[in-house]
């Protein structure tokens, strides 16, 4: 090698821009650029003769092997070599090492260009690492000769393995049939077409079968008006899709629950003082989109009688003494007012100052009138129950009064205190306890949710009060039956004005048939002395006989008495039946009995009777006096007349107070009477009882009548041949 | 014509009795007349006749309003006692009672024949005479 061949290199290479150095078959340094000094052997000095290897001692063994086969005569392609350099950092070269020739065509040396692309390669690196972590991966179609190239992380994808040779037509039948396939051929078709490009977020099947969201990009590249290459980007984007599609679900959902509680959603910026409102609210305020002026529509909603109250509702919530949660009212279009209530949240930033507010709110104007409504019924319940002339009374499953009203307390003559914490039982007439124990079961199992009955109560006076009650049960907002109303109606009067009527509709059928009675005593009391009459007639005409005639016509004359006499009973009766009440007065009892008695003395006499009178002086009674008279005079001497032979006949008459009548007790221990045979017609007219030829059967007739026109009672017991008591009721004077 | 051997009145009114007895006599309708003056005395005689084996009168005239025991508390203790009759006896009721009631209760009797309203005449005792001979 001459020095010249060797200067000549040195002065060729010296300035070239590349890093470019000359050995000698020994690997001497005979030349080298100055690039190659300052950036591969990083010397200022001159290197010239130097060792190769001295200089750069890190030279891998792959290098100087190919140093070696490089000086035997081999062609080598540039090749990239990974160093160490002095500080321990890998280093790329690519290095392209070609033998020269001396003059005699014999390989002299070799010349190395060095290139330090350790930035690139590490850039290249970065970017194979990240598309392999960010699963990109690349492909394209040459369109010329049909060849399809995917990168290893684009076969990874679609899991085939790395010698997976894809065509244009396996490449499309990866993307999931429908949607996407239809896609990605469409837009296949309009690139090669046309030119266009694409991006699209699509699903494949994998050879494996897993379905995958993958991003496809695709670009052309034309020439002559003609695409010769398809080529781009096939990422797989599975994760991301599918939060996105949960992200998206649970946010339509929430959309949706929001739309259909018709919940709006609104927000309120501090930084810019805007306000936001989604569909909804603009639906609740009735407010148009296209007019909306943020704050200011807000404000002319609202009612003006909330606005302050609102404005400090917000206040309030930003200085953290109180969370936003506030009811108002806002005034729609056609002037009807509703409830709103709105709730919010106010977001901080990092330096706990609010940057917005995020609410809700909702119409609430069903449920204000709703509670207003419960809020008036319960007044009017209150004051229906508190004010009602009907008696009311709550009453809980136990049968407990917890609650009773004025009117319920004056009805039964009790104070609220009193009739309160007892049972509805404790004052109920007992004949009616089982009944209204049976109607509670009922209506707290539910059977029935109301009764209406006739009941009936004691007052605390002891008298009973008839009343008609209604008892409703009462549900809880669960349903069950909380407690049981009861509305009582006092109808005593009621029921007592119709036992009067009863009582007088008895009397008037007593009367009616005692008229019945009469009209038939009169009837046959006069027909029968008629038909003796027209008998003695008949026997007068035809008789001859003399003294026969006058025993008929002496006959003749005893009807026509008898029937005189009749007449006279007759009208008696009728004169009791008419005027009697007109001349009722007091009456000392004990008076009209001893002139009864003076009356009598003769037959007393006769008979050797003794009596004794039991009678208080103060006993007065309400009669009319003769007919008193005529009473005692009727009893006195019948127990005269009907006296037993066997004894000294005993008369007794006593006298006692019986409410509101004087009792009078008649006794005597004369020949009594068959009350079995007789009891029923004791007091019937023309009824006589004993073999006695005065007896006519009218006395205790006509006795019965004046008492009872007199409001008084007669009644008797008797024994045969023992005595009879008569007991008489007047009232009392 | 077959002639009735005893015939009874039940009546309590003198008068009619005599008047009774009188037509009895008039159309010679029996042999013999009973005569009570109410209900009880003819019920004794009645139950003294049947002891002493002797028959009861055929016909009864029988009033209803008596002292002591009425027709009707007769016919029902008459009812139950016994008698040594060949054929039954026949009870008519004699009343001047036109009350409903009265007649209503006839006909829980069998052995009332008719009802008949006092005045009590001959042409009476006649029909009486024909149903009988019928």
């Amino acid at each position: 090698m001459t020095d010249l061949v060797t200067s000549s290199i040195s002065l060729f290479v010296k300035s070239s821009p590349k890093a470019v150095v000359v050995v000698d078959t020994n690997m001497h340094i005979i030349g080298y650029s100055d690039v190659w000094l300052k950036d591969i052997a990083k010397s200022k000095t001159s290197l010239i003769g130097e060792s190769y290897y001295n200089i750069l001692p890190n030279t891998s063994d792959e290098a100087r092997q190919m140093h070696l086969h490089c000086l035997q005569g081999q062609q080598i392609a540039s090749k990239t070599f990974k160093s160490i350099d002095t500080f321990g950092r890998i280093k790329w070269t690519k290095c392209a090492i070609n033998s020269w020739n001396n003059e005699n065509g014999i390989i002299a040396g070799l010349s190395i260009i060095e290139e330090d692309i350790t930035v690139d390669r590490h850039r290249e690196e970065v970017l194979l690492k990240a598309q392999k972590v960010a699963r990109i991966g690349g492909w394209e179609v040459d369109l010329r000769n049909g060849q399809v190239h995917w990168t290893a992380v684009t076969k990874e994808i679609h899991e085939v393995p790395l010698d997976f040779q894809p065509d244009l037509e396996t490449s499309i039948n990866f993307y999931k049939e429908g949607t996407s396939k239809d896609e990605i051929t469409r837009c296949v078709s309009e690139a090669i077409a046309e030119g266009t490009s694409w991006d699209l977020e699509l699903q494949i099947v994998t050879a494996k079968g897993k379905e995958l969201w993958v991003r496809a990009k695709g670009e052309t590249e034309m020439f002559n008006g003609e695409c010769i290459r398809v080529y781009g980007t096939f990422q797989d984007i599975d994760e991301k899709k599918r939060i996105e599609i949960d992200y998206h679900k649970v946010s339509d959902r929430l959309a949706m629950a929001t739309s259909a509680a018709k919940i709006g959603i609104w927000n309120y910026d501090f930084e810019d003082n805007s306000l936001h409102w989604d569909d909804i609210t603009f639906d609740i305020y009735k407010a148009d989109k296209n007019t909306f002026a943020g704050y200011e529509t807000l404000r002319s909603i609202l009612h003006p009688d909330d606005y302050d109250k609102s404005v400090k509702a917000i206040k309030l919530a930003l200085t953290g003494q109180k969370e936003f949660n506030t009811d108002f009212r806002i005034i729609w279009p056609d002037n009807t007012i509703r409830h709103i209530k709105g709730r919010g949240a106010i977001i901080y930033d990092s330096e706990n100052k609010p940057i917005k507010i995020i609410g809700a709110n909702w119409d609430i104007t069903e449920f204000k009138n709703t509670k207003l409504e419960l809020l008036r019924n319960n007044e009017s319940f209150t004051a229906i129950f508190s004010n009602s002339n009907v008696g009311m009374t709550k009453v809980n499953l136990k049968g407990t009064m917890v609650e009773v009203n004025d009117a319920f307390c004056k009805m039964l003559g009790y104070t609220r205190k009193e009739l309160l914490n007892r049972t509805a039982f404790d004052i109920t007439f007992p004949d009616d306890i089982k009944k209204s124990q049976t109607f509670k079961k009922r209506l707290v199992s539910g059977e029935v949710s109301s009764i209406q009955a006739e009941k009936r109560f004691y007052h605390k006076n002891g008298t009973i009060i008839h009343s008609m009650i209604s008892i409703t049960s009462v549900n809880d907002i669960n349903g069950k039956i909380s407690h049981l109303i009861g509305q009582i109606v006092n109808m005593t009067s009621r029921i007592e004005a119709e036992k009067r009527l009863k009582t007088l509709v008895e009397v008037t059928k007593g009367q009616n048939a005692s008229l019945m009675n009469f009209a038939h005593i009169v009837s046959h009391n006069l027909r029968s002395h008629s038909s003796n009459m027209l008998m003695l007639t008949r026997f007068l005409n035809l008789e001859s006989d003399h003294s026969e005639k006058q025993n008929i016509e002496k006959m003749l004359g005893n009807a026509a008495e008898s029937l005189n006499e009749t007449v006279h009973h007759l009208n008696e009766v009728v004169l009791i039946k008419t005027g009697a009440l007109e001349t009722m007065k007091s009456e000392s009892l004990l008076n009209a009995v001893n002139r009864v008695k003076d009356t009598l003395t003769g037959l007393i006499q006769e008979k050797n009777a003794v009596y004794e009178f039991n009678i208080c002086k103060t006993h007065f009674v309400n009669v009319v006096p003769a007919y008193l008279d005529s009473i005692l005079l009727n009893l006195f001497s019948n127990s005269l007349k009907y006296s037993s032979p066997d004894r000294k006949p005993k008369i007794s008459i006593s006298s006692e107070i019986k409410d509101e009548f004087i009792e009078i007790k008649f006794a005597d221990n004369g020949l009594g009477i068959d009350l079995k045979r007789h009891g029923k017609k004791i007091f019937g007219m023309y009824k006589t009882f004993h073999n006695n030829k005065d007896a006519k059967g009218i006395g205790l007739f006509i006795t019965k009548n004046q008492i009872e026109a007199m409001n008084g009672k007669i009644e008797l017991t008797s024994e045969l041949n023992k005595g009879t008591i008569f007991t008489l009721k007047f009232k009392k004077a | 014509m077959k002639k009735i051997q005893t015939s009874c009145i039940i009546d309590d009114d003198d008068i009619f009795i005599y008047g009774t007895k009188r037509i009895i006599q008039e159309v010679d309708f029996c042999e013999e007349i009973l005569v009570f003056n109410n209900g009880q005395d003819a019920l004794t005689e009645f139950i003294n006749l049947t002891e002493s084996g002797k028959e009861l009168p055929s016909i009864i005239f029988l009033d209803l309003n008596m002292p002591i025991m009425n027709g009707w508390e007769f016919l029902e203790e008459f009812t139950k006692i016994e008698n040594n009759n060949k054929d039954k006896v026949m009870v008519y009721i004699i009343s001047s009672s036109v009350d409903p009631r009265d007649l209503e209760r006839v006909g829980n009797y069998e052995i009332i024949h008719n009802y008949i309203l006092k005045p009590f005449s001959a042409k009476d005792l006649q029909s009486i005479l024909v149903n009988i001979a019928v």
